[in-house]
């Protein structure tokens, strides 16, 4: 048996050999273990150094013959459907969006909505599902978000570093979401819209839009992440003036919570969570209780919601701004 | 909160552990909010060797917990047909299970306190967050000590076949049935917390439903011993479960605030996106790989029998424990499709990183490992029919398989560029790309070569299955139940395969940003499946009219048609046209596969039961080299896993906890697969190592016994003697 043990063990030294030359090999070809980046200037040299790099905008896009990703448009010449490169590309993808939005886009205007708004006009042929570059877990900031347009921009367009110094108002637009959404740590206010629309919209109104039953969130930017957060998950912490929710009981005993919307000389009304309007006459009420320790808010939208939700939502949120 | 000294004195026995888990159990989530602090040991890496100790203590874990899956099932086997060698292999089976177990907790053990003590800010965050759930892991952990213990000391005890009384087996009816009605009013979302289907399947078939059938089939003493063996396996399958949870959380957190603290429920994060999906591909590959660590065993046996009684029971174990591998292995790719869905569907940049981004090419090693593992069983089982007295009129068809396979295997790790230097890339005109090889390195290429694998696998297998048979039974003599199952087995090809096409119809091209122009794409794959749907039921209908080989080829023909040669190439074309719809067509090949395998292996069950025979299966007489494939399966199998584990966890990237806390040591970066190799080569080396010394250890145990039970008898027939 001792004999058997010992032949076992020399075959298994030789697959385990054989193993560890197909990874030394792989790596000596691929290259090894990648340090975290350092920081990056406003360069296509920086740029290039984060597209394939902490970017990582390789694992989907290939610029002409270099990397493999077929997921996402290639980024230089490559076959029929990209006789240009995205620098020049991003010029004729500019004409096509003026037309389409009515205003007037440079090459890169389109370069930063891409990277800003990837789901705004995707290339035809290709799915709605670029990550959002500047969220977790890629987080890259402003800084880096340039230096990718300015690598982008040198492949075979202009490279304009001013008009990402100084960007015109298409891009300053884009470029105040990204900084948003970083304030809020990352997240993809578009997501956001989305997870904001299913969950919040049926009680607060942003730009005219929307329910009555909660507080306005049209300019609720201003109040800061940390609020915004503690409003979403614990929201009878801190109730907006106006809103608190009070207990009404009739003389019958019947019971309505909500908020009190109307209180006139003979009759109160109360608007319910879902929206119900209630209206009692005085003469008939038993009790009218303000709840300091309760709002309407539903106190389980954590439930309903992933982390990623409410980074999204908080960076929409962080869009709502007064004009 | 339990304080400590409390905590101390209800889990005396096994002090260490529970001063562990008491001082855990104070930590708070509110860790979250503080620098991470790392910590090393003798100036080791601390990253590599957490990653050493989790490696080896889930190479163990995985055998003790797969083990048991298919000894219950061989014992029930044994129990059913009363035939003793099946009883005795279960018995083998867990007595390797017995010498494992206390080396798998006391690798817990260790790889519990180096966690805690090497990453303290982020084990007392885990903590915080599932300190409920890890009493319950604590709990369960007795559970299946005891169960353990008392399936494997008891298996004698617990062995006669002598029926309880009629009173006693009812209560035991009645237990089951209303164990099965609670299983279904489960599964139907009947009780229970809010959850997701998959995890509420997962806990009906895996937990209630085995409970159920445990009951019903008691009534004896060896239906006691078999439901104590179920028990076991449900105790093992939640602790897996648990743990699997926490590794989900890492990679998909639910239940928590952007800043990491608890704003959900536990079971929220304990029930997230990933814990499910990574739990059932686990206990696949733990059944596959705790079937060919025994092969292993049973393979080192025969080398070093003596005797042809030894090598016709270590051939005959090394067989069955190949068949429960294989068996495990078949549908693992498909669980491991559909963990690679839900990576993408809680983070794009996850999934990318997984399949174009740092791991890309130790899929190119993985497809090396799993192509070398489908050779291997061929080879295994080729080798194998050499054992089979009239198995040599097949020979001629080995050939053919094998170019199939070796074709495929080059094709399936071909990568889609090369690396290459500046003088290669003159050589090839200045292209990055081959111009013939670039189209093997797509998904289209590679998805019909891995199925033209797994069919050409499955081809070997009907090969050996008929080697000794002469003619096949008209199934029309077999009653009802041959028919009866072969027209469910038909049922359900035509459900996976239709129930798709139906999904294809219906799909709109902008679900997946397209252009409403391409729905014709769609619609060629739905035809396709029909026609899959036709096949089957035409082969059906030819099974049942006696005509069951003609049935066969006719549906492994369609299948191999459809998946291999059409989608093969027109994948391409809807990679060009439709690229999103390309996930689509590798689901739809899996189901025509996965169809076919259901349709062909119910009619062959039928076709050749109780056929005549050329001659009996000459257990060991297989050449010593089949042997060699057994263990170079194990060895493959155990670096793959090794392999695996990497890029699970390494998806997360520079988060310990994605997109909540960040690894900020010196070690947050991806590894390259040369490191990855180093590391699993150690792990797959001290496991191996450890293993077959407790095997060893093992061994004499048994002979001890031996010993006794020989003296033992030898005494009273001594006695018997002078009286």
């Amino acid at each position: 048996m001792s004999s058997a043990v010992g032949k076992v063990f020399g075959f298994l030294l030789l697959l385990l050999a054989t193993f560890l030359w197909i990874g030394q090999a792989v790596t000596a070809l691929t290259g090894g273990e990648k340090a975290a980046a350092s920081a990056v200037e406003i360069s296509p040299e920086g740029g290039e150094s984060i597209f394939w790099g902490k970017g990582r905008c390789f694992t989907c896009h290939s610029m002409g013959d270099r990397g493999s990703a077929v997921r996402g448009p290639n980024q230089g010449v490559f076959g029929e459907n990209f006789p240009l490169p995205i620098g020049a590309r991003a010029a004729e993808r500019a004409k096509e969006r003026s037309q389409k939005t009515g205003q007037t886009y440079t090459a890169t205007d389109y370069l930063v909505e891409s990277l800003a708004e990837p789901g705004a006009y995707v290339v035809e042929g290709y799915k709605n599902e670029m990550a959002i570059v500047y969220a977790p877990p890629i987080a890259l900031n402003l800084k880096e978000v340039k230096a990718v347009i300015a690598y982008l921009q040198s492949q075979g367009g202009e490279l304009d570093l001013e008009s990402l110094e100084k960007p015109n108002e298409v891009s300053k637009k884009f470029f105040a979401k990204m900084a948003a959404a970083q304030a809020a740590g990352g997240g993809d206010p578009s997501a956001g819209e989305q997870v904001y629309a299913s969950n919040c919209a049926s009680c607060h109104v942003i730009k005219g839009k929307g329910g009555k039953i909660g507080p306005e969130l049209s300019s609720v930017a201003g109040k800061g992440a940390k609020y915004i957060e503690d409003s979403i998950l614990r929201p009878a912490k801190s109730i907006t003036p106006g809103f608190e929710t009070w207990t009404l009981t009739d003389k019958a005993g019947r019971k309505t919570i909500g908020l009190k919307t109307a209180d006139t000389a003979s009759e109160v009304e109360i608007t319910k969570a879902n929206g119900e309007k209630v209206r009692v006459a005085k003469a008939d009420i038993k009790e009218l209780d303000q709840d300091k320790d309760a709002s309407v808010m539903p106190d389980n939208l954590n439930e309903a919601m992933t982390v990623k939700d409410l980074q999204d939502v908080l960076a929409y949120m962080m869009l709502q701004k007064s004009e | 909160m339990i304080g400590i000294r409390g905590c101390r004195r209800s889990l005396a026995p096994r002090a260490a552990a529970a001063t562990l888990l008491c001082t855990v159990l104070g930590a708070t989530a509110a860790w979250a909010l503080e620098p991470n602090e790392y910590r090393q040991v003798l100036g080791l890496d601390s990253r590599k060797l957490i990653w050493f100790l989790a490696q080896v203590k889930l190479f163990f874990a995985a055998f003790v917990l797969g083990v048991p899956l298919f000894a219950v099932l061989i014992e029930y086997v044994g129990a059913r047909t009363n035939d003793a060698k099946y009883d005795k292999l279960a018995h083998e089976f867990t007595s390797l299970l017995s010498v494992a177990y206390a080396t798998t907790a006391a690798l817990g053990g260790l790889f519990a306190f180096a966690l805690y003590g090497l990453y303290p800010t982020f084990m007392g965050y885990m903590t915080g967050i599932f300190r409920d759930v890890m009493f319950l892991y604590a709990l369960l952990f007795f559970a299946e000590t005891f169960t353990l213990y008392l399936y494997y000391y008891g298996w004698h005890w617990l062995s006669s076949r002598e029926p309880f009384s009629r009173n006693v087996q009812w209560i035991f009816k009645v237990l089951g049935i209303a164990a099965l009605v609670l299983t279904v009013v489960f599964f139907l979302g009947g009780f229970g917390p809010q959850m997701r289907g998959d995890t509420r399947a997962f806990m009906a078939l895996l937990y209630f439903l085995p409970v159920a059938a445990g009951l019903l089939i008691i009534r004896d003493r060896k239906g006691v011993h078999i439901f104590i063996g179920i028990l076991l396996n449900v105790a093992g399958t939640a602790i897996m479960q648990i743990a699997n949870s926490w590794a989900g959380f890492m990679m998909s957190p639910v239940g928590v605030d952007k800043e990491g603290a608890l704003t959900g429920t536990v079971w929220q994060a304990f029930e997230n996106v990933l814990a499910t999906p990574v739990a059932v591909h686990r206990m696949l590959g733990n059944m596959a790989f705790g079937g060919l660590v025994v092969g292993a065993y049973a393979a080192v046996k025969f080398i070093g029998a003596k005797t042809d009684e030894q090598k016709a029971h270590y051939d005959w174990m090394g067989y069955v424990s190949n068949l429960v591998a294989i068996s495990a292995l078949i549908p693992l790719p498909f669980a491991g499709y559909y963990l690679g869905r839900e990576v993408y569907s809680v983070s794009a940049v996850m999934g990318n990183n997984m399949m174009g981004g740092d791991f890309s090419w130790t899929f190119i090693i993985q497809a090396v490992l799993v192509g070398s593992l489908f050779i291997l069983s061929n080879y295994y089982l080729w080798t194998g029919m050499t054992r089979i007295p009239g198995a040599e009129r097949y020979y001629g068809y080995i050939k053919y398989i094998l170019g199939a396979l070796i074709v495929s295997f080059a094709i399936w790790l071909t990568p889609h560029n090369l690396p290459l230097t500046g003088a290669e890339v003159g050589q090839m005109g200045g292209g990055q790309y081959h111009p013939t090889l670039k189209f093997m390195g797509l998904m289209p290429a590679k998805n019909a070569v891995i199925n033209l694998i797994i069919l050409s696998t499955f081809f070997s297998f009907l090969l050996y299955r008929r080697g000794n048979k002469l003619d096949a039974v008209a199934i029309s003599t077999q009653g009802w139940m041959a028919r009866g199952v072969i027209v469910l087995a038909g049922a359900a090809a035509v459900y996976l395969a239709g129930q798709y096409a139906v999904n294809l119809f219906l799909m709109k091209p902008a679900e997946l940003d397209l252009p409403a122009d391409r729905a014709p794409y769609f619609r060629v794959i739905a035809w396709l499946l029909l026609s899959h749907c036709a096949a089957s039921i035409i082969a059906v209908l030819l099974a049942l009219k006696d005509r069951g080989k003609l049935a066969q080829n006719l549906l492994m023909a369609v299948t191999a048609f459809n998946v291999v040669l059409f989608l093969g190439v027109y994948g391409f074309v809807v990679m060009e046209k439709a690229s999103p719809f390309l996930r689509n067509v590798a689901v739809s090949q899996f189901l025509q596969i996965i169809a076919c395998l259901i349709v062909v292996t119910a009619i062959d069950v039928f076709l050749f039961r109780g056929a005549r025979e050329i001659g009996r299966l000459q257990w060991g007489k297989i050449p010593v080299r089949s042997q060699y494939a057994l263990l170079a399966l194990t060895f493959v199998i155990t670096m793959n896993m090794g392999l695996m584990g990497f890029i699970r966890s390494g998806l997360r990237g520079d988060w310990h906890i994605f997109g909540v806390m960040r690894d900020t040591s010196p070690w947050s970066y991806t590894p390259s697969n040369f490191t990855m190799t180093q590391m699993v080569s150690l792990s797959v080396l001290v496991f191996m190592v450890s293993i077959a010394f407790m095997f060893w250890l093992g061994g004499i145990v048994e002979k001890g016994n031996a010993v006794k039970d020989e003296a033992g008898a030898r005494a009273p027939a001594a006695m018997g003697a002078g009286d």
